[in-house]
């Protein structure tokens, strides 16, 4: 009941004429960019930050977040009708979408999307109304302890569950907790790593890092390839699925539900592994006849549903341990703390509209996305038409006023271009750059607890593992580690992953 | 001894390469006790794990095998890290409407087709799109004009 009253609550703040204009430009925002193949919410998350200063932090949150379940949202559009998934968690996808849309049923594809978005949408909000508060509850009882050893699990299991040589994925955490560290220790007011350069002092902005990783090499690459589209141009027709296909989609959406809201939850969750794992799920569970990969409308269903469920969800780890979970939430993170307002399990009790109207914001939001998918689809299909030359040169403008804005630093537009570099470089090198992001942020908090709890401690390593909940949280490390490194495991999570 | 993955030969090169760096310079800070930890002593430590994964991956790819180098095009990486820096020059010196007109027409030589005319009204939009929203609207302290 209580959940109610605070979700009343929530709703007035939202409901808000400014929340309401603010929620609607995030989800159009999202929609536009998740259309739009080569400009992910990260970027624009980091390009966007300017736009929220003058805001209060409620509004900017809600924007914010707006842009990112949107997102999910946008990107299956492209990944039905032009076979490119427009975000990374609408790849699957591609796989029944684009064969619906062969068949002449690219309607009902984009219907069932919206549709299992939609639901999957209302009941993550449910979820974060319910699981948050008591987390936030244990976690303002942790410790430093128990918070470095909370951050290790986090990053361990971002690092496993992230694409790609898991041995990579963990030396570059490392690279980035480095990085996170150049700039003035609070303790002793050493600066470090700065090679004399003053404006180092403040450390690297995580703007330009975010920028660099997910938006200048993103056009870089893109420019590499050369970007061919093959829009399909018939007519889109009927957008709402028959009753046949919603009766058959209705244990698909909850599945997808259910497994994206649990996987968005963990660290290194988020919308892209929940939508892989629920296609997975679905083609075993599905009742027969299955024709999955041949453009059965639940391949599409499961995803489309486990993707906002667990962008949604991902901010409860954000929300009520200050821990961010993916690049996304770390800049909303950083968006906070721009506002003035340390991300923890107090912002709860302390700033009760913030939360609360974030998350009543999200139910209106996922409305304004049916509405706006549901009948304006063919002006997004239009978009698609959009030449890609006309569209980098955009987000170079963006990043460079956008990182410049953040601290009115020429040195960070300096600092956007040679992290464009360094990125370049290890993207080549196949290393994902999500958990270099993480690990960035991270970083100086891990070191700030660790100094703590070795400070209460007289300097006894031992306090990780002999309280019970940080030794269980480094024995959970230790297992997803060990579980990785298990031969059969490793290659199932190759299978996994390429799928 | 062969190299059987390049791509994991060379990231784990710059790892080691990285780590080496940032615990030669920790040398000159204080490492204090653990007890009362220096600023010296977490970027070591960190520094440390790094050099050793780094180490694991170069080794591991004399045995594994893995894909060979990508392919490196210089022009469309250094034509859009030049636009940005330009826009960091000209923005202090002349004003945001000469710093986005610089970076949209430089940056635009980093795609292989180039459209002058178009570039040249993608440019007028943007600017006209920039000063209207940052400026007029949300009102943040960007110079609009050189400075006289």
């Amino acid at each position: 009941m209580e959940t109610l009253a605070n979700l009343a609550f929530g709703m007035g703040v939202a409901l808000s004429a400014q929340n309401l204009f603010y929620c609607f430009i995030g989800v159009f925002l999202g929609t536009l960019v998740g259309v739009l193949p080569g400009i992910g919410p990260v970027a624009t998350v980091a390009m966007l930050l300017p736009f929220t200063f003058g805001l209060g932090p409620a509004p900017a949150l809600i924007m914010l977040a707006g842009i990112y379940y949107g997102a999910q949202y946008g990107g299956s559009t492209t990944a039905i009708l032009v076979n490119i998934p427009g975000e990374s968690s609408a790849v699957v996808t591609t796989l029944d979408g684009y064969q619906m849309a062969r068949r002449g049923r690219a309607g009902p594809a984009l219907g069932i999307s919206a549709i299992g978005s939609f639901i999957a949408g209302c009941i993550a909000t449910l979820v974060v109304a319910w699981f948050a508060p008591p987390l936030a509850e244990v976690a303002l009882k942790f410790g430093p302890a128990e918070y470095f050893s909370l951050m290790v699990f986090g990053l361990i299991a971002a690092v496993v569950l992230a694409r790609g040589s898991v041995l990579k994925a963990i030396a570059m955490v490392c690279l980035g907790i480095l990085l996170g560290l150049i700039g003035t220790d609070v303790n002793s007011g050493t600066i470090r790593f700065a090679f004399g350069q003053p404006e180092l002092a403040d450390g690297i902005g995580f703007v330009a890092l975010a920028m660099a990783f997910f938006g200048i090499t993103d056009v870089v690459l893109n420019l590499e390839q050369g970007t061919k589209k093959d829009v399909l141009s018939e007519r889109i027709g009927r957008v709402l699925p028959s009753r046949e296909d919603l009766r058959r989609c209705t244990g698909s959406i909850l599945r997808g539900t259910a497994l994206g809201s649990l996987l968005g939850i963990l660290p290194g969750g988020g919308a892209l592994l929940a939508s892989f794992a629920a296609y997975m799920v679905e083609k075993k569970v599905a009742k027969p006849p299955r024709s999955f990969g041949e453009g059965d409308i639940r391949g599409v269903a499961a995803p489309e549903s486990a993707n906002n469920a667990g962008a949604q969800t991902s901010f409860i780890p954000m929300l009520t341990l200050g821990i961010p979970s993916n690049p996304t939430m770390a800049l909303m993170i950083g968006a906070l703390m721009i506002q003035g307002i340390a991300p923890g399990p107090q912002v709860m009790t302390e700033r009760p509209d913030l939360f609360w109207g974030l998350i009543a914001s999200m139910w209106i939001g996922n409305l304004m996305l049916l509405v706006l998918n549901l009948p304006l689809i063919g002006l997004w299909v239009k978009l698609l038409a959009v030449p890609y030359r006309l569209l980098f040169p955009a987000i170079f403008v963006f990043c460079c006023i956008g990182v410049f804005t953040v601290d009115n630093k020429i040195f960070d537009v300096y600092a956007l271009a040679a992290l464009s570099l360094v990125s370049y470089l290890l993207i080549k090198l196949e290393c994902e750059p999500a958990p270099l992001v993480l690990g960035f942020i991270l970083g100086p908090m891990m070191e700030e607890q660790m100094r703590r709890a070795m400070m209460i401690n007289f300097g006894d390593i031992s306090v990780f593992v002999t309280r019970p909940l940080s030794a269980a949280f480094l024995i959970a490390a230790a297992v997803l580690m060990i579980l990785i490194a298990l031969p059969s495991l490793g290659a199932k999570r190759e299978i996994a992953m390429r799928e | 001894m062969r190299i059987r993955s390049p791509i994991d030969f060379w990231a784990g090169i710059v790892f080691i390469a990285v780590a080496t760096a940032f615990i030669v310079f920790s040398l000159q800070y204080n490492l204090g006790t653990m007890h009362r930890m220096g600023p010296a002593l977490f970027p070591t430590l960190v520094g440390a794990l790094l050099a050793c994964f780094g180490l694991a991956i170069a080794l591991r790819s004399f045995v594994v095998d893995g894909p060979s180098m990508p392919r490196f095009h210089a022009r469309p990486l250094l034509v859009s890290a030049a636009a940005i820096v330009l826009f960091g020059i000209v923005l202090r010196s002349l004003g945001l409407v000469v710093a986005v007109a610089a970076v949209v027409l430089v940056g635009a030589f980093a795609a292989r087709d180039r459209h002058l005319i178009e570039t040249g009204a993608l440019a007028m939009a943007l600017i006209a799109f920039s000063v209207a929203i940052f400026v007029w609207l949300l009102g943040l302290p960007l110079p609009l004009w050189p400075a006289s």
